[in-house]
């Protein structure tokens, strides 16, 4: 059997045993999205896909519908853990071992469809998110509703989650093992914690002035609009007006930042904000609440 | 099991393009096509809207082909070359599978024998309720039609016969073979 022969059957073969454990996920109003049944029970998606809490349902191999509850959400890693009752539907193969730049992978998404390409590099370039540094950049086509699927190894084994939201204009694969880790804490503490700071924000233009007296080179920041009482931005002495320039050294740019730089595992923990107070840089320390599930 | 399978892309490339032409329609169309037995070639109809076009090959230009069936419905046409044989393509016995690799040869933009190389992204209907088409992940620009797409053994497993989405759909060989058969000009 000759070389091509072989590695083409070899990735047909793997897209076939994806197909098995990936799914149809149904949670927002346009074209569905791809989920992987990571552990009995438990469906991995990508968080962006999932724009409804209540009537989720997924679409396995088979074609039949299952009822799912969103069990967690980690925003900034861009993973929902939705949880069904899978029955017997078979559980990914998911592989620890750490994709190299070069690795031949395949994106699975519903049907199956699948498309193919490279891990171009490791980290999304962009330096400023701490939690993007292993993240997977792919040099292959996410095609619409792949987002939350699987990326596969010739060998049909789970080296990480895709989804092309998480990083404007980047195809990505959040790895395996980041991955690994949500899904740990949500089996630990039976949910996954939800960072909470209580501030309402909106950008604000850095002018030259503040940014020299700032010691940056950004040109936006968030401003606080809204402190709610009670909360851990009250707590810390955040005042409406003030204007957040980072947050544990990581840059806040746009409200968004807030949201996908705090991880669960950090609720607890005390990280250090440049705050610009009527134009004077200052360090607030703020200690991370969790957000209490909504009634 | 075909004996002597291409080691390479190189070597898959040289295979197709022997059998694949280029088709000219006095300038109201052009794309590919892929040679059939007894002097016969295979395209789409939305390349050929007359009923003499020119045949270009590897080694040789400007030979002329006749029209001998035209399907709109399919999409499919048959071509008879005036008075000459050439190789002819070899046909998968097995349909693509999603994953498996495989190439296109065509002449997008006039540019000719040009070789892409990706994946079967799907199989599946491009309407409801309608026959599946293959999806597949490679990179097709107008030329193209009608143009074999091939498994790594050099076979064609479907004829190229347009974009969608960023995605090569082509027609699988099973529906091309019927066309051909209900023609009743070629038997099988």
């Amino acid at each position: 059997m000759d070389t091509l022969l072989a590695l083409s059957s070899e990735l047909a073969g793997a897209v076939e045993r994806a197909a098995r454990y990936v799914v149809g996920v149904n949670a927002r109003r346009r074209f569905g999205s791809t989920g992987v049944h990571w552990q009995q029970g438990l469906i991995v998606t990508a968080d962006h896909t999932v724009e409804v809490d209540e009537d989720i349902t997924v679409t396995t191999p088979d074609g039949r519908t299952l009822a799912a509850t969103v069990a967690g959400r980690d925003p900034a890693i861009d993973v929902a853990v939705l949880r069904v009752d899978a029955g017997d539907l078979t559980i990914a193969e998911i592989t620890a071992e750490p994709a190299r730049v070069g690795h031949i992978v395949l994106a699975v998404g519903r049907g199956p469809r699948a498309s193919w390409g490279l891990v171009s590099a490791i980290g999304d370039g962009r330096r400023r998110r701490p939690e993007a540094a292993d993240w997977l950049s792919l040099d292959l086509t996410l095609y619409p509703g792949f987002s939350g699927g699987p990326l596969i190894d010739a060998r049909g084994r789970v080296v990480g989650m895709t989804t092309s939201g998480a990083a404007r204009h980047f195809q990505i694969a959040i790895p395996a093992g980041t991955v690994d880790r949500t899904v740990d804490e949500l089996m630990r503490r039976g949910r996954i914690p939800r960072p909470y700071l209580g501030v309402g924000t909106q950008t604000v233009r850095l002018s030259e002035g503040l940014r020299e007296r700032l010691q940056t080179d950004q040109r936006s920041a968030v401003i606080v609009v809204d402190v709610q009482p009670d909360s851990p931005a009250a707590a810390a002495g955040l005042m409406v007006g003030d204007v957040i320039v980072s947050l544990g050294g990581t840059r806040i740019t746009e409200p968004g930042d807030l949201r996908a730089v705090l991880r669960p595992q950090q609720v607890g923990e005390t990280v250090t904000l440049m705050v610009a107070r009527g134009g004077e840089p200052r360090e607030v320390r703020l200690t991370i609440g969790e957000r209490t599930r909504r009634s | 099991m075909i004996a002597s399978a291409p080691i390479d892309f190189a070597a898959l490339a040289e295979t197709l393009r022997r059998v694949t032409v280029e088709i000219t329609d006095d300038g109201a169309g052009r794309g590919s096509g892929v040679l059939w037995p007894r002097g016969h070639v295979v395209t789409n109809a939305h390349v050929v809207r007359r009923s003499r076009v020119s045949v270009g090959t590897l080694e040789r230009d400007h030979l002329q082909a006749h029209l001998v069936a035209r399907s709109p419905d399919a999409d499919l046409a048959l071509l008879q070359l005036d008075g000459i044989e050439l190789p002819t393509a070899t046909i998968a016995e097995t349909p693509a599978r999603v994953g498996s690799l495989v190439v296109a040869v065509g002449n997008p933009f006039g540019l000719r024998g040009a070789l892409t190389a990706g994946i079967v992204h799907a199989i599946a209907p491009i309407a409801r309720n309608g026959a599946p088409w293959i999806h597949a992940d490679v990179r097709l620009a107008p030329g193209n039609s009608g143009g074999p797409l091939a498994d790594m053994s050099g076979a064609v497993v479907g004829i190229n016969a347009m974009v969608a989405g960023g995605l090569a759909l082509a027609m699988p060989i099973s529906r091309v073979l019927e066309f051909v058969l209900s023609t009743g000009v070629v038997r099988s």
